[in-house]
C-alpha cells in the first residue's frame, strides 16, 4: 500500500570504524577531509534509499539510509565507496560492518554517548553527528526515519554528558595539566606561562594553555633557535636562557621540558623567585625526564609542583573513572532505544489505522449517499453540516483506538490487535456494498458460528 | 512556627548534598529552588513575628538564631544564584538546619524590654547579625580552600577536586565576604557603643547598660573578633596572606563567632540577652 509515510521503510547502516578497519583503510575511505554534503548529494543522487547521512571522523565512516530493501541499499553502497573513493570493494568488503533498523539505532546512540570512541566518552563526536545530521538535512537528503533516529541520538549525547561523569576529566597529560591550572587559578585569563625547554608535551601543554586565554607565553631553551621556534608556533615570546629566574618570579604557570641531566630548577632559585613575586600560587609542571626540578620546591607553600609520572597517574585514574561511568552510559542508551522501538513500532500501525479510517469513511459516504434524497429538499447549509456532522463522529469514534495502536507495547501484541481490527472490519477486503454491510450483522447476528 | 523553614532547609541540604555526590544539574535547580522556598517560608515567619511584637525578632537567643538563620541564608542564596555554584550547600545548609533546630523547638517571640526600642539599637542588632553570617561564609570558603588545597598539594585529586569551585574562587569569594562581614561588624560595634552611650545617660540605673563594658565577656570576644578580622584584612593587604592562611584566620574567626553566639548567649550571663 503506497501511502506516503514510508511504513516498509527500514534503518540501515554500513561503515567501518576503528574497531573494524587500519587507519590506512580510514583514511582511504574518509568523507571529512572532502565535502562532506557533497558526498551525501552524490549518494542521493545515485541510490534508491529516500534518506541519507554520511558520518565521517578520524575514526569512522558510516552511511545511514532509509531503505525499503536493505539487501539492495548494502549493495549501492559498497558501489558507492568504491566509485567514490577509487577503490575496488575487496579492499574494504571484510572490514565493514551493517546494522539494520533497531540494532543501527543502538549503533548510532553509542556513537553520539561516546562509547564507541577510541577514547570513551570524548566529547567531539557528538557534534560531528550533529555536523552531520546537519549537511544532509540541509541538502534535503534527509527524511520523517533519519530526523528521527538522529534528534533521539543528539538527545542520548545530551543526557549522557549530563547525567554521567563519562567524559569528565583529562585523558592526555597535557589536558590533565591544564585542567590543574584551571582548578589552581580558575580563569586562565591574564595568566603568564613560561615554558623551559622545547618539547612536543610543552608545546602541546602551551596551546591547550594559549587556548584558555593565557595572557602571555614566554619560552627559553639552551638553543634560542628551539626557544624562537616554539614561541612562532604558540604565538609567544622567546627569551635568553640567562633570564630564567627572573621568568619564573613574573610567571603564574611554569612548563620545564629540556634534557638535561640534573635538575636546573633548585629550591633556592624558585624560593627566590617566590619572595618577590605576589603571593598568588606558582604552578610548575615538570615533564622533563629525568626531571628538570628538584622535589623538595614542593615544599614551599605557594608551590604547585606535579611531574610527568603525577599527571600520568591523574589520566590513568580518569580513564578508571570513565570506565565505572560506562554502565550507566549505556542503559541511557538501551532507555532511548526502546523509545526509537516504540516510535517505530507507532509507524507500522499505520497502514492499519489509515485502513481503518478508510473503511469508516466508506460506510459514512455510502450512507450518505443512500439518504441523498431525503436530503434534497435541505437548504446546501444544512447538508453541509450533516455531512461535518458524521464525519466528525466517525473521527471521534477512531480517536481512541487509533492512539491504543499506536501505543501497544511489543510486535506480538501489535500483530493480534492489527489481526483482530483486519478481521472484525474487514479491512483486506475490496471495499463492500455500503448497505449490505451495514444490515448484514442484523439479519444474521450470529453468522461468525455457522 | 519555625517548624515548616526548618523543614525546608533539611530537604535543601539533602538536594544540595545530592547534588554534590551525583552533579545532576536537574538536582541542583532543585536544591536551589527548595533553597529558595525555606528562605521565602523563613522570610514570611520572620515577618509574622515582627508584625508581632513591632520590632524584627531578637530579643531572646532563639529569636536571634533565628534571624540569623534568615540572613545567612539569604546571603549565601545571593552567593548560589549569582554564581551558579552550589557545592557550597553541601557545608553551608546543615549549618542552617543545625541552627534553626534552636528557634524550632523553642518557639514564640518575645518583645523587647522598651529600653532597647530604638533605631540605633535595630541597627545594632541586624548589622552584627549579618556580619556574622559573612563571617559563616567565609568561614566554609576557608575550610574548603584548606580541603582542595590539600588535595592538590598532595596530588590526591579525590572526591572534592572534581566538585569545588577552583583555588582562586574559593580565595576571591573568602576575602569578599570578610571585607564585607567586617563593614557590618565594624558599624553593629559604633552603633553599639554610642547606643550605649545615650541610653546611659537617659537611664543612669539600668544594670544591663552598666554591665556594658569591655570587661563583658560578650564584648570582649566581639572585639576580639574585630581584631582578628581586622587582621585577615590587613594581612592579606601588606603582608600577602592570601590562600590557605587567609582561609585558615576566616576559619578561626568563625569559630569564634560561633563560640560568642551560642555557649556564651547561653551559659555565661552577661550584658546581653543573647
Amino acid at each position: 500500500m503506497e501511502l506516503g509515510v514510508g511504513i516498509d521503510v527500514h534503518l540501515f547502516l554500513l561503515g567501518v570504524s576503528h574497531r573494524t578497519a587500519s587507519v590506512d583503510l580510514r583514511e582511504r575511505l574518509d568523507f571529512s577531509s572532502r565535502d562532506v554534503g557533497a558526498a551525501v548529494e552524490a549518494l542521493a543522487a545515485r541510490s534508491s534509499a529516500a534518506e541519507s547521512v554520511v558520518l565521517s571522523t578520524c575514526n569512522r565512516s558510516e552511511i545511514y539510509v532509509a531503505t525499503a530493501d536493505p539487501a539492495r541499499a548494502r549493495e549501492e553502497l559498497v558501489a558507492f565507496l568504491s566509485n567514490y573513493h577509487q577503490l575496488p570493494p575487496d579492499v574494504f568488503l571484510p572490514h565493514l560492518f551493517t546494522y539494520d533498523d533497531a540494532a543501527a539505532a543502538h549503533h548510532l546512540f553509542r556513537v553520539a554517548a561516546g562509547l564507541d570512541s577510541l577514547v570513551v566518552g570524548e566529547p567531539q563526536v557528538l557534534g560531528q553527528v550533529k555536523e552531520a545530521f546537519q549537511a544532509a538535512a540541509a541538502r534535503h537528503c534527509t527524511g520523517p526515519l533519519l530526523n528521527k533516529t538522529f534528534h533521539l541520538a543528539f538527545g542520548v549525547g545530551k543526557r549522557v554528558r549530563n547525567e554521567t561523569a563519562l567524559g569528565e576529566g583529562a585523558v592526555s597529560v597535557s589536558f590533565a595539566a591544564v585542567s590543574l591550572a584551571r582548578k589552581i587559578f580558575g580563569k586562565l585569563h591574564g595568566r603568564r606561562v613560561l615554558v623551559v625547554g622545547a618539547g612536543e608535551i610543552s608545546a602541546l601543554t602551551a596551546q591547550h594553555l594559549r587556548s584558555h586565554g593565557v595572557a602571555e607565553i614566554v619560552i627559553t631553551s639552551r638553543t634560542a633557535a628551539h626557544a624562537e621556534a616554539l614561541a612562532a608556533e604558540v604565538s609567544g615570546r622567546a627569551v635568553p636562557w640567562s633570564e630564567m629566574t627572573a621568568g619564573i618570579s613574573r610567571a603564574d604557570i611554569v612548563i620545564t621540558a629540556t634534557g638535561s641531566q640534573r635538575p636546573i630548577i633548585t629550591r633556592a632559585a624558585v624560593a627566590a623567585a617566590t619572595g618577590r613575586r605576589r603571593p598568588d600560587p606558582l604552578f610548575i609542571i615538570d615533564i622533563a625526564v629525568p626531571r628538570d626540578v628538584d622535589p623538595s620546591v614542593a615544599e614551599i607553600e605557594q608551590v604547585f609542583l606535579y611531574n610527568v609520572d603525577d599527571l600520568q597517574n591523574i589520566v590513568q585514574e580518569n580513564l578508571a573513572r570513565r570506565g565505572a561511568e560506562i554502565a550507566r552510559a549505556e542503559a541511557i542508551v538501551a532507555d532511548e532505544l526502546a523509545r526509537f522501538t516504540a516510535w517505530q513500532r507507532s509507524r507500522r500501525a499505520i497502514p492499519t489505522v489509515v485502513a481503518l479510517r478508510q473503511r469508516f469513511d466508506e460506510i459514512r459516504r455510502a450512507e450518505l449517499e443512500r439518504l441523498d434524497g431525503r436530503f434534497a429538499g435541505l437548504p446546501p447549509e444544512a447538508r453541509a453540516r450533516v455531512d461535518e456532522v458524521t464525519r466528525l463522529i466517525v473521527e471521534k469514534l477512531l480517536l481512541e483506538p487509533t492512539e491504543q495502536l499506536k501505543a501497544l507495547p511489543d510486535e506480538e501484541t501489535q500483530g493480534i490487535y492489527t489481526e483482530a481490527v483486519n478481521r472484525l472490519f474487514r479491512l483486506g477486503d475490496a471495499p463492500a456494498d455500503a448497505a449490505e454491510n451495514d444490515t448484514a450483522p442484523l439479519r444474521n447476528p450470529r453468522s461468525r458460528d455457522d | 512556627m519555625n517548624l515548616l523553614p526548618l523543614v525546608l532547609y533539611a530537604a535543601a541540604g539533602i538536594a544540595h548534598a545530592v547534588h554534590f555526590a551525583r552533579r545532576q544539574p536537574q538536582v541542583g535547580r532543585a536544591a536551589t529552588t527548595l533553597l529558595i522556598l525555606a528562605a521565602l517560608s523563613h522570610t514570611f515567619v520572620i515577618g509574622m513575628q515582627t508584625m508581632e511584637v513591632r520590632h524584627v525578632p531578637f530579643a531572646n537567643p532563639s529569636n536571634a538564631v533565628s534571624t540569623f538563620v534568615w540572613l545567612f541564608a539569604l546571603s549565601y542564596l545571593y552567593v548560589e544564584i549569582t554564581t551558579d555554584e552550589r557545592a557550597m550547600g553541601v557545608f553551608i545548609v546543615p549549618m542552617l538546619v543545625g541552627l534553626q533546630l534552636i528557634p524550632a523547638l523553642s518557639p514564640g517571640v518575645e518583645r523587647i524590654d522598651p529600653v532597647f526600642d530604638s533605631p540605633a539599637f535595630w541597627v545594632h542588632v541586624s548589622s552584627l547579625l549579618f556580619a556574622y553570617a559573612s563571617f559563616g561564609l567565609a568561614g566554609v570558603l576557608g575550610l574548603t580552600y584548606v580541603v582542595q588545597f590539600k588535595e592538590i598539594k598532595k596530588k590526591h585529586l579525590g572526591y572534592f577536586y572534581t566538585r569545588l569551585p577552583s583555588l582562586q574562587t574559593l580565595d576571591v569569594m573568602n576575602a569578599r565576604a570578610v571585607a564585607i562581614g567586617w563593614l557590618f561588624l565594624t558599624l553593629g560595634v559604633v552603633v553599639g557603643a554610642i547606643w550605649t552611650a545615650q541610653a546611659r545617660a537617659a537611664l543612669p540605673d539600668d544594670p544591663n547598660l552598666r554591665a556594658m563594658a569591655l570587661n563583658d565577656p560578650k564584648i570582649f570576644v566581639a572585639v576580639l573578633t574585630w581584631a582578628v578580622y581586622s587582621f585577615a584584612l590587613f594581612a592579606r593587604r601588606t603582608m600577602g596572606w592570601s590562600g590557605r592562611r587567609a582561609a585558615w584566620l576566616s576559619a578561626v574567626g568563625f569559630a569564634i563567632v560561633l563560640l560568642n553566639f551560642l555557649p556564651i548567649n547561653y551559659f555565661v550571663t552577661t550584658s546581653h540577652t543573647f
